[in-house]
């Protein structure tokens, strides 16, 4: 009930905040500006719309990810409205948990609503709908929770500026995760394989399924679609465990 | 059910600290002994004592002022009694069963932009999962206790002053508490809000319910209180009933008694 | 006054503005030459940013093809650009045919040839690609051996799925040697049944050089190549090889 109610909060004060407002309006002015450079593409319509679409999707919703999720915890504090909420019986876990929870709820209707209208746009030039595209758009989304996570992982550690700035280099990085052990294979020496290792374990692999690239017609890894989904909820549920224990040992 | 409010939440990490399971005596609601408080502060976490041995005994019923200069400590003491700071050292005893008899107004207090007056009252009701028609009820009976039912449906961001302040003190009491702490309750209020906050505080006195709350308004306390304590430099140096203060005052009234308590 | 002096000010900025644009020299002479990045730098970028940057990739390939094709006519970059495009983005088919067709365009039929072969190895099952090695085999090789090995790209196209019945007819045709002119006939008018645009106005430029200049001719010539032709198609067929005639 407490972490429900801090959800609801948080999507509340997140959906109503103008900045948001204004990210999406980019997003989709953005997803409409492919329909130009579609225009140019020698025929090439169909799939620059979907790619260059999701594309803005994806960096938007990484903007909303990461900026908005390491000012959640921070301004809370920032402002002491930390002294409201934990003057009344709410744990630091069931506080975190109800921030994270309400931000995925505003990620989720954010992207639902640009990934319909980018569906909704490739339907209309290519004259058929593309299903593969929501589950495109649900990917991004289970992608930017775990950018979430981490980012709100590290916002209990530093400033929200910096939280942002490591966010997106999480999500960075999980692009490349998947290549930090062959990389390691090139380098001879024993402590770089370590590193790698080490490397290839912290961050998250994000592009282990790459339904985006699939939705243009280029095969993505080969991961099952369900264990990557598997591994990235137990990743996040550690980030936000990491961040509950962190948390739990501040003072206001 | 009573129960104590013990320090030290992280074990390991805090030291002499005395962990009791003893309630306060019957009539107190808050029994504060040796507490101290230590912060590292700076680059170089250089240690500065901000409680250096409190003690505090607010007896249940009480109107209890806490007075002092700027810095004094009333705010990390009110906060460690919350929870919300761990002490160093020392024991606080609440005669109440947990947060869920408590109500708290911070200081300046800061609220949610885009909620409204009342989404944000429901949210603290189910912060202390009240049961929703009961919450309901009580929603509507305090926005008219703090006269804000007009601007129940407006956000937050476009209240006044004494519009938040107002809608902290309704917070601060949704949930019918048996001890409110009050940090500041008058600032930023006009004269009219400022005669409604002593008449809310009256009430609660009135209902048995024990309050304590800080200000530097030496007038409102002598009008509402009924036993206060001056801190300093980290210590409550003095304790006693409004009477006792008045009695020894060079005046005969609080300012100058706060003025010799505070300078001797 | 501050006011009146504030906005001369903005008017003024306003118009430098809008003269340096306006005046601004004109695009640089394209550089035949320009700077393509290697595709082994974004091997390690995981698949959907690198068929993000094939898009990119893609869009900047026609914009240099649309700069050089009716100036310099010098396409010496457009096979890097090319290759870059289709290493991102392996499936990306209609990359391989473009450059294919402008290579042909500034006479590099080699050039050509092998950007489809490397296509079909990376989409074997796509059968256009073993059709118009067939096709750029039979037309613009040279040697004895052209017909055999024509034939042979035209049977691997009749053996992929989704091949248009024609393909097989080719293959044979070509197998059994039959008029030069008219296999290259019926090859053009399947490239412009199958091609996109551009690949059409290929083919109508060829059309018009294989097909009789007379009038009368012509017509009986096209009407001979209508139950290869899809309906819906015939009439914008018949427009573009009629073009000029009255």
């Amino acid at each position: 009930m407490r972490v429900a109610a801090v959800a609801l909060n948080t999507f509340r004060e997140t959906i109503r905040d103008r900045i948001l407002g204004v990210i999406i309006l980019f997003a989709l002015a953005m997803i409409v500006a492919s329909l130009w450079l579609a225009s140019i593409s020698l025929g090439q319509e169909d799939r620059m719309i979907k790619d260059f679409g999701l594309a803005a999707i994806s960096v938007f919703g990484l903007i909303v990810a990461a900026f908005v999720a390491a000012s959640l915890v921070r301004k809370e504090v920032e402002k002491r409205t930390v002294f409201i909420i934990f003057s009344k019986p709410v744990s630091r876990s069931e506080f975190i948990w109800g921030k994270f929870l309400g931000l995925a709820a505003t990620m989720l209707t954010v992207l639902t609503g640009m990934t319909v209208f980018l569906f909704a746009l490739a339907w209309m030039v290519a004259g058929s709908p593309s299903g593969s595209l929501l589950l495109a758009g649900l990917l991004i989304f289970l992608q930017l929770l775990v950018v979430m996570a981490m980012t709100m992982l590290f916002s209990t550690m530093t400033s929200a500026i910096l939280a942002s700035v490591w966010g997106i280099c999480v999500y960075a990085a999980g692009q490349l995760s998947h290549n930090v052990l062959s990389l390691s294979r090139l380098g001879h020496s024993e402590v770089t394989h370590v590193l790698s290792t080490a490397v290839f374990f912290v961050v998250p692999n994000l592009s282990a399924v790459d339904l985006r690239a699939a939705v243009v017609g280029e095969a993505g890894h080969g991961t099952t679609l369900l264990a990557w989904c598997a591994y990235l909820v137990a990743y996040l549920v550690i980030a936000l465990f990491a961040a509950t224990w962190i948390f739990a040992r501040k003072e206001f | 059910m009573r129960a104590a409010v013990t320090s030290a939440r992280a074990p390991g990490r805090e030291h002499d600290v005395t962990l009791t399971a003893d309630r306060p005596t019957t009539t107190r609601m808050l029994e504060v002994a040796g507490l101290h408080k230590t912060v590292a502060v700076g680059f170089r976490r250089r240690k500065v004592d901000i409680l250096k041995g409190v003690d505090l005994e607010v007896n249940d019923g009480d109107v209890f002022g806490l007075l002092g200069p700027n810095g004094a400590g009333k705010t990390t003491t009110l906060k460690v009694v919350l929870g919300l700071m761990r002490p160093t050292s020392g024991t606080v005893a609440l005669g109440v069963a947990g947060l869920s008899e408590l109500g708290y107004l911070p200081e300046n207090p800061y609220f949610y932009d885009y909620l409204t007056g009342a989404e944000f009252l429901r949210l603290c009701g189910r912060l202390f999962s009240m049961d929703a028609h009961e919450r309901e009820r009580r929603i509507a009976t305090i926005l008219d206790d703090v006269g804000l039912q007009p601007a129940a449906g407006v956000q937050l961001r476009k209240y006044s002053k004494g519009m938040l302040q107002r809608i902290g003190i309704a917070q601060a009491l949704i949930n019918e508490p048996r001890f409110v702490l009050l940090d500041e309750p008058m600032t930023g209020l006009d004269p009219i809000g400022r005669v409604e906050v002593k008449e809310i505080i009256q009430r609660l006195h009135e209902r048995g319910t024990t309050v304590l709350f800080n200000s530097h308004v030496l007038s409102d306390v002598a009008a509402l209180c009924t036993r206060i304590a001056i801190m300093r430099d980290g210590r409550a140096i003095w304790q006693g009933t409004v009477d006792e203060a008045l009695a020894a005052s060079p005046a005969g009234d609080l300012e100058s008694f706060f003025m010799k308590v505070v300078r001797s | 006054m501050r006011r009146l002096l504030a906005l001369a000010a903005v008017a003024v900025c306003v118009a430098v503005v809008i003269v340096y644009q306006t005046n601004r020299p004109a695009a640089a002479t394209p550089n035949p030459v320009v700077f393509v990045p290697s595709p082994g730098f974004y091997k390690n970028f995981s698949p959907s940013v690198r068929a993000t940057l094939a898009d990119v990739y893609w869009l900047s390939t026609i914009q240099y093809y649309g700069e050089h094709v009716k100036s310099d006519h010098r396409l010496d970059s457009l096979p890097a650009m090319v290759r870059l495009v289709t290493s991102l983005s392996p499936h990306f088919t209609e990359a391989y045919f473009f450059g294919a067709f402008s290579m042909i365009d500034v006479g590099r039929p080699a050039t050509a040839y092998a950007l489809l072969q490397q296509g079909y190895r990376a989409n074997p099952r796509d059968w256009r690609f073993p059709f118009y090695l067939g096709f750029f085999a039979y037309t613009y090789a040279s040697g004895a051996h052209k017909d055999a090995v024509a034939a042979q790209w035209y049977a691997d196209a009749a053996r992929l799925p989704g091949r248009p019945a024609f393909v097989a007819r080719l293959a044979a045709e070509l197998a059994t040697k039959g008029n030069e002119t008219q296999t290259a006939i019926d090859l053009w008018t399947q490239v412009y049944c199958q091609g996109d645009k551009y690949a059409r106005q290929k083919a109508v430029t060829a059309l018009d050089r294989l097909l009789p200049t007379d009038k009368v001719a012509r017509e009986k010539a096209v009407a001979r190549l209508e139950p290869a032709v899809p309906h819906a198609l015939f009439a914008q067929f018949v427009a573009d090889l009629f073009q000029g005639y009255n």
